[in-house]
C-alpha cells in the first residue's frame, strides 16, 4: 500500500530576513567609511603616457601650485621645511611614497628644492602625478 | 458580542498601516550609496627612486654610458649639448640604448624650466624603455 502526503509542499528560500542583513551591513558601512577632505592646492597636473596606478595607501600627497607653494597634508611649508616634516612621517610609515601633485606650470626650482629635502629625510620614493584624463596628450 | 467589541473591531479594521515592504529596498539603496562613495580616482603617475643623500650610493660611471638630455630655462631641450625637439627625445634615447644597454640617462632641469615640461621628457624617456633614470637636482 502506497503512502501519499495528502498536501504537497513547496520548497522556497526565505527571504524575511534580507531587509535585516541589509541594515546590518548598512550600519557596518556607515561606522567603517572614512571621508578624508584633503584639500591641498589647485593644481592642474601635466599628462604622461607613461603613467602607471599607485597604491594609494602608501602615498603621501605634496601639493605644489604654479606660484610654487608648498603643502603636504593642508600645511603650507617652505621648502626648508620639507625635510623635517618628511622625517617624521616617514618614522610614521617607513614604506612612504611621496606623491608630488604639482602644476605642469610651475617652476622646477622649486620641485628641486623639495626633492633635495625630501633626499635629507631619505624619504627616496617618489609618484609624479599625471592627470587621468585625456590620455595620449602630451605637454 | 458587547457593544465596546463591535466598537473595537470596526475601529481596527479602519487603521492605516505605513507600508514597510520597500523598506529593503531603501536599504540597498543606501549600502551602495555608502560602499560606492569612498572609491576615489585612482592615482596615476610616474614612479621614480631618487637617490639618497649619503655618499656610499654614489657610483662613478663612464662618461660614454651617459645620455644627459637638459631642459633649459625656455623649455627648450637638448641631448649631449645637441638641440631636440620632444617627439625625437623618444626614438634618440631608443638609439642611444641598441647602442649601448648600458645607457643612464639623466635629465637636468633648469630651475626657471617648466615642471610640465620635465614630466613630458620623463615620459619620453620611461616610454622609450630606459631602466637606469636619473633626476638631477640642485639646491638654491
Amino acid at each position: 500500500m502506497a503512502f501519499r502526503r495528502a498536501t504537497k509542499k513547496e520548497a522556497f528560500i526565505p527571504t524575511d530576513s534580507t531587509g535585516d542583513i541589509a541594515f546590518l551591513l548598512l550600519i557596518f558601512f556607515i561606522l567603517t567609511v572614512v571621508f578624508t577632505n584633503e584639500t591641498g592646492l589647485v593644481v592642474s597636473l601635466p599628462r604622461a603616457d607613461a603613467s602607471e596606478e599607485g597604491i594609494r595607501d602608501m602615498l603621501s600627497n605634496v601639493f605644489i601650485n604654479e606660484k610654487g607653494m608648498v603643502s603636504i597634508d593642508d600645511m603650507i611649508v617652505r621648502p626648508d621645511q620639507v625635510a623635517a616634516v618628511m622625517s617624521q612621517k616617514l618614522a610614521e610609515n617607513p614604506f612612504m611614497i611621496v606623491a608630488f601633485k604639482t602644476d605642469k606650470e610651475t617652476p622646477y626650482g622649486v620641485v628641486s628644492d623639495v626633492m633635495e629635502g625630501l633626499k635629507e629625510a631619505n624619504a627616496v620614493k617618489v609618484f609624479f602625478n599625471t592627470d587621468l584624463e585625456l590620455p595620449g596628450v602630451a605637454y | 458580542m458587547g457593544v465596546l467589541d463591535a466598537r473595537k473591531a470596526k475601529k481596527d479594521r479602519g487603521l492605516n498601516k505605513i507600508p514597510t515592504a520597500s523598506t529593503s529596498d531603501v536599504a540597498f539603496l543606501l549600502l551602495i550609496f555608502f560602499i560606492v562613495m569612498p572609491m576615489k580616482r585612482p592615482e596615476v603617475g610616474l614612479s621614480m627612486v631618487l637617490p639618497a643623500k649619503s655618499k656610499a650610493s654614489s657610483v662613478p660611471v663612464r662618461e660614454s654610458n651617459v645620455a644627459t638630455i637638459r631642459v633649459l630655462a625656455s623649455n627648450a631641450l637638448t641631448l649631449d649639448g645637441e638641440l631636440i625637439t620632444l617627439p625625437r627625445v623618444r626614438l634618440a634615447i631608443m638609439d642611444r640604448l641598441a647602442g649601448n644597454d648600458q645607457t643612464i640617462v639623466v635629465l637636468e632641469t633648469h630651475p626657471d624650466a617648466d615642471y610640465g615640461m620635465m614630466i613630458a621628457c620623463l615620459d619620453e624617456v620611461k616610454q622609450a624603455d630606459a631602466r637606469k633614470v636619473s633626476l638631477k637636482t640642485t639646491k638654491r
